[in-house]
């Protein structure tokens, strides 16, 4: 793979919460508001980036058999690292974040890229990878979290846009509105992926079901390997 | 045996190590920010809550083994108003933490909060400085009931926000009580400039002044008019 695919495969073909429907836990909580899920996803991206390049700078040191405590010492180390100056600088920003970031630390996405990507590959590819994830998975959090931040409270970025015209529907910036336009999010992607494969004259595969048979992750792996 | 054991272990202690001495010079070096960030935050809300100042100092008693921080602005050897925190746990998601201020004239001259986790679009809602402004600004202090209307009381709450309207009322109506009865304790304002006054024990420039209060009995319930807001 190239270094361009490794960048750019985060951003569509295999994008965090759009595709592999990887780390929902934050992606529902914290996208009440654009600020909000572009602060949560420079912060993921941010240690996403750290770990994998840290990883694969290890690879050859971590044993087999203690990788998996190993990667979350790493992990949790710049998380830590996020908190602390995410509180001395970006203050507000850290009060509405609160406890979702120390939570980055369970963050499947990030163990995931560690564990299929970064243990097994060069540093200059896990840079790229990370970054592309990082990135996907922040614009998703934003386009996410601008939705419900329209639809629920009436603004963007914290400015007013509809002007009392449209009154705000409160249950999109509650939990509901979270798997609410995740789900109209997805739908649409699946039907600009179907286009594009009819387009493109390839065969269209709809995504099958998340159980644990045709999950992404264990497809890479195997990608990865052979 | 041995030999394997180690051989898995090794790399994890040294990893833990590396981390380990990584996180507590970062911790170091963050550490000054933080306590600035947390303590702009606070000046920040004091400001917004005390009616025009000069000088802002303030003092800490030491009530049932509680310290509570009264913030005055004084103009001219005046007081212009008080400031303290409140807390409520009676809130929708856990505590609400609120800076309240109180105009030398005897009504609220603002409310801020400082810290809360309620719903965003409801009890959240409450944050915006214009409705604590127009719930709260203006009030008297004295002979209000300091419940929701819901509760038989006179302070309107936001629609849908009941909850959150009844903890924030309830902590201004705590915070008012313990003011009503620290008042009397706080240190005089310090003057302009520093001059020989008897009731003067301290230099003007001794910013947050550390007063135990052990040989002045304070009384430890609210006073009266207030004192079923306080439930």
């Amino acid at each position: 793979m190239s270094i361009m695919q490794n960048f750019s495969k985060g951003l569509w073909k295999e994008n965090p919460i759009f595709r592999l429907l990887l780390g929902l836990c934050p992606t529902l909580a914290v996208t009440t508001s654009v600020n909000n899920g572009l602060g949560m996803g420079l912060a993921t991206t941010f240690v996403l980036l750290c770990s994998n390049v840290m990883i694969s700078l290890l690879r050859n040191f971590i044993p087999k058999k203690t990788r998996i405590p190993a990667f979350i010492v790493v992990i949790a180390s710049f998380v830590t690292i996020v908190d602390l100056v995410m509180h001395g600088f970006f203050y507000e920003l850290h009060k509405s974040l609160g406890l979702f970031i120390p939570l980055i630390v369970v963050n499947c996405i990030i163990l995931g890229r560690a564990e299929a990507f970064a243990s097994r590959n060069g540093i200059l590819a896990s840079f790229f990878d990370g970054l592309g994830m990082g990135l996907g998975f922040t614009i998703g959090l934003a386009i996410l979290g601008g939705v419900r931040e329209i639809l629920g409270s009436g603004s963007l970025l914290g400015y007013d846009i509809l002007g009392g015209g449209f009154p705000p529907v409160l249950v999109m910036i509650l939990p509901p509105g979270a798997f609410l336009t995740l789900g109209f999010l997805l739908a649409l992607m699946n039907r600009l992926e179907e286009k594009r494969a009819i387009r493109a004259g390839e065969q269209y595969e709809p995504p099958k079901e998340m159980d644990c048979g045709s999950c992404v992750l264990c497809k890479l792996d195997e990608n990865i390997k052979g | 045996m041995i030999k394997d054991m180690l051989k898995l272990s090794l790399p994890l202690v040294v990893i833990c190590a590396v981390a380990a001495i990584a996180l507590s010079k970062i911790n170091e070096l963050t550490a000054e920010p933080i306590a600035r960030a947390q303590m702009r935050a606070e000046r920040d809300a004091v400001e917004a809550v005390l009616p025009a100042f000069v000088e802002l100092r303030s003092d800490t008693l030491a009530v049932d083994g509680a310290r509570r921080v009264y913030y005055r602005g004084v103009d001219g050897g005046e007081v212009t108003g008080s400031a303290f925190r409140s807390l409520s746990g009676i809130g929708y998601s856990g505590e609400i933490e609120i800076m309240v201020g109180v105009g030398s004239d005897g009504a609220i001259s603002g409310v801020r909060i400082l810290q809360h986790a309620e719903t965003p679009g409801l009890g959240a809602n409450y944050a915006a400085p214009e409705v604590l402004d127009a719930f709260y600004k203006g009030r008297p202090v004295e002979g209000v009931d300091w419940r929701v209307k819901k509760d038989g009381g006179e302070i309107d709450a936001v629609t849908g926000a009941t909850v959150t309207g009844r903890a924030l009322v309830d902590a201004i109506g705590k915070g008012l009580a313990n003011f009503a009865a620290d008042a009397p304790n706080l240190p005089a304002p310090a003057e302009a400039a520093p001059q020989p006054g008897a009731d003067q024990p301290e230099p003007a420039s001794s910013a947050p002044a550390q007063a135990e209060m052990t040989n002045a009995e304070i009384p430890a319930q609210p006073v009266p008019e207030t004192e079923e807001a306080a439930r």
